[in-house]
C-alpha cells in the first residue's frame, strides 16, 4: 500500500463518505417514516419533530396476513437452504475431487445461472398447476431449488478446492471409504464456506419475487409479493409501507453482514483470479 | 478403476443432478416444445403445432421488438454507468484508509435487499408531491418533476435506481480484483517518478482488463432479466417507455395468455444471452 498525503486522504474520506450517505440515506428515510404516524407521513415540508411510534408496524403485522407471510419467507427459504446445501455439497464435492473434465462441469454450472427467470416462469407455471400443487410450499421450493442448487454448488466448488487433496488422500491410506473423506476430514473443515453458501441462499430465496408472485395465493404467499401487493391495495399508505418494506429487508441486512468477506467468492463466479 | 469413477458419481453428485433434472431440464424442454404451439391458457391442452410461426410473429412483433429496444437501452446504459461509478467507489477502497470496512458493509447493502423493497422505497422518495426528492429540489430552487409517470423520464429514472442497487456488485467484484494486483510494477513505476494518474493509465487499466470485461458481461447478463423493479415502479408504463423485455414476455403469457408465443419470446431471448456467455466463457479460459 502507498502511503497517502493528508489532503489525498481527507479527499478519500469525502468521497466515501458521500458515497455511503448515497445508499445509505434512502433507506433511514424509510426507516424514519415507518417510526412516525400515519398523518406525519404525508407531511411535505417533513415535520423533524415527530413523534416516534410502533404503530404502523402493529397494524401492517396484523393487517395483511403479513406475519403468515413472513413465515412462508422464514419456511420456504430455510427449506430451499437446507436441500439445497445437503444436496449441492455433495456434488460440489464431486466436483472438486472427481469429476474427470472438471472446466466443463464447472463452466455448465456456470451457464445455468444465466437462464432469466422469465423463461422458467412460463414452464413451472403449467408444470405446478398441472400438478395441482399452486399456492403450495412444495411449488415454491422446487421452483427456488433451480437457482439455489447452481449457486451453492459454484460457491462450494471453491471452498472445497481450497482444502488440500493430501488430506483425502491421507485418509484413504488409512482405510477410510469416499463417504467417510468427506464427512469426518472435509466437511468440517469447510463448514465456515457451509454457512456462508447456506446464508447467500437463505438470502436470494428470501428475495425472489417472479416465482413467487405467479405461484402463489392467499395460503403461500412471500415477503415481496406481499409488499408489492400492499402498494396496490392501499393505494399509498406511507408509512404502513415503509414499516413492512423495513420488515422485508432487516433480517437480510443482518445476515449479509455475516457473510460479507465470502460474498465476494459467490458473486465474482470467476471473474478474479 | 471405471466402476469406481460410476460409484464415486453415483453417490456424490446424482443427487444434484437429479434435481437438476427436475427443476431445470425438464421445465426448459418442455417451454421448447410449447414454443412451436400455439399453446394458450384460453384453450386446453398444448394447442395445435405451428412450427417457427410464434418466432416470426414476435420478430415481427413491433411491441416486442420496441421491449426489445428498451432493454437495449437499459442494459449498456445500467452496465456502463456502474462500471464507471463502481470503479470509483472500488479505488477509493482500495486505499488504506481508516474505516474501510464500515463503508465497505454500507456500500453492499442495497445489492442484498430484494428489488421489490428497492423500487418501492424509491418510488415513496420520489413520489411528485409526498417525495422527500422533489422537496429538497424545491429547496435549492429546482423544480421536481413527476419522475416516474413522465414517459420522459421514466426510463432514466429507473436505469437510475438499478444503478443505485447493483452498483454495489461492482464495487465488490472491482475491489477484490484491485486488492490481487502484484504490488511490484508499482513500486517500479514509483521508482520511475510516473504519477498515480500513469500507474492507473499503464498498469491498473491493462492488468484488470480480463476482470473488467468478465465483470460488465455478467452484469449486463442479470440486467437482460431484470423485472422485479419495472413490476413494482412502472409496471413498464407510462404507455410502454420502461417495458423491458421481461416484464414483455411475463405480460404476453400470464396476462395475454398466450403461453406459446411467451416461450417462443423467452427463447429468442436465451439466443441474445447465449453469445455473451460464449464470450463470457472464452475470456475466462484466457485467464487460467
Amino acid at each position: 500500500m502507498r502511503r497517502k498525503r493528508m489532503p489525498e486522504i481527507i479527499f478519500i474520506h469525502i468521497g466515501l463518505i458521500l458515497t455511503s450517505l448515497f445508499f445509505l440515506f434512502p433507506l433511514l428515510w424509510i426507516l424514519r417514516t415507518s417510526l412516525i404516524s400515519k398523518a406525519e407521513a404525508y407531511q411535505i415540508p417533513p415535520n423533524w419533530g415527530a413523534a416516534l411510534t410502533l404503530e404502523n408496524y402493529a397494524t401492517v403485522l396484523r393487517e395483511n396476513n403479513f406475519l403468515k407471510c413472513f413465515f412462508n419467507s422464514f419456511g420456504v427459504s430455510v427449506i430451499v437452504t437446507v436441500v439445497a446445501v445437503l444436496v449441492g455439497a455433495l456434488g460440489a464435492y464431486w466436483m472438486a475431487r472427481f469429476a474427470v473434465k472438471k472446466d466443463f462441469v464447472k463452466i455448465c454450472v456456470l451457464l445455468i445461472q444465466m437462464i432469466p427467470p422469465v423463461v422458467l416462469v412460463i414452464p413451472f407455471s403449467m408444470i405446478i398447476s398441472r400438478l395441482k400443487l399452486n399456492d403450495s410450499w412444495t411449488a415454491l421450493v422446487a421452483t427456488y431449488l433451480s437457482f439455489t442448487l447452481p449457486y451453492v454448488l459454484w460457491m462450494l466448488v471453491g471452498f472445497f478446492e481450497g482444502i488440500p487433496k493430501d488430506l483425502d488422500e491421507a485418509a484413504t491410506i488409512d482405510g477410510c471409504t469416499n463417504m467417510q473423506t468427506y464427512t469426518k476430514i472435509v466437511l468440517p473443515l469447510v463448514m465456515p464456506g457451509i454457512m456462508a453458501t447456506a446464508v447467500y441462499s437463505f438470502i436470494v430465496s428470501w428475495n425472489e419475487f417472479m416465482y413467487a408472485l405467479n405461484l402463489t395465493g392467499l395460503r403461500a404467499r412471500t415477503i415481496p409479493v406481499a409488499i408489492a401487493n400492499m402498494d396496490t391495495s392501499q393505494g399509498v399508505a406511507i408509512a404502513e409501507l415503509s414499516a413492512s418494506v423495513i420488515i422485508g429487508i432487516i433480517p437480510i441486512i443482518v445476515l449479509s453482514l455475516f457473510i460479507k468477506k465470502y460474498l465476494v467468492t459467490g458473486m465474482t463466479a470467476g471473474s478474479v483470479k | 478403476m471405471d466402476k469406481k469413477r460410476k460409484k464415486n458419481f453415483a453417490t456424490f453428485m446424482f443427487p444434484s443432478l437429479l434435481v437438476l433434472v427436475i427443476v431445470l431440464a425438464i421445465p426448459m424442454v418442455y417451454s421448447l416444445v410449447v414454443s412451436f404451439f400455439d399453446t394458450s391458457l384460453k384453450h386446453r391442452g398444448l394447442g395445435n403445432f405451428t412450427g417457427l410461426q410464434n418466432y416470426i410473429a414476435a420478430l415481427t412483433d413491433k411491441y416486442f421488438m420496441s421491449s426489445a429496444a428498451t432493454t437495449f437501452v437499459f442494459t449498456i446504459g445500467v452496465v456502463m454507468l456502474e462500471f464507471l461509478l463502481g470503479l470509483g467507489i472500488a479505488l477509493l477502497l482500495n486505499t488504506n484508509v481508516r474505516g474501510k470496512n464500515i463503508y465497505f458493509s454500507i456500500i453492499i447493502i442495497p445489492m442484498m435487499i430484494t428489488p421489490v423493497a428497492v423500487g418501492l422505497t424509491w418510488r415513496l422518495l420520489l413520489h411528485s408531491e409526498l417525495g422527500i426528492v422533489n422537496y429538497v429540489l424545491d429547496l435549492i430552487g429546482l423544480t421536481g418533476k413527476a419522475w416516474l409517470a413522465d414517459s420522459k423520464l421514466a426510463l432514466g429514472t429507473v436505469m437510475f435506481i438499478d444503478v443505485w442497487q447493483n452498483v454495489s456488485y461492482m464495487v465488490l467484484v472491482l475491489q477484490a480484483g484491485l486488492v490481487s494486483l502484484p504490488m511490484e510494477p508499482y513500486e517500479a513505476a514509483k521508482v520511475d517518478g510516473s504519477s498515480a494518474l500513469q500507474s492507473f493509465r499503464y498498469l491498473t487499466i491493462p492488468m484488470m482488463a480480463p476482470a473488467f470485461m468478465t465483470v460488465l458481461l455478467m452484469r449486463a447478463i442479470s440486467a437482460l432479466k431484470t423485472y422485479d423493479l419495472i413490476y413494482v415502479l412502472t409496471k413498464g408504463g407510462p404507455g410502454i417507455s420502461t417495458e423491458v423485455i421481461s416484464y414483455h414476455i411475463y405480460q404476453e403469457a400470464f396476462r395475454d395468455l398466450e403461453l406459446g408465443s411467451a416461450s417462443a419470446m423467452s427463447y429468442l431471448l436465451v439466443l441474445v444471452i447465449i453469445p455473451i456467455a460464449v464470450c463470457f466463457v472464452k475470456i475466462s479460459k484466457q485467464k487460467n
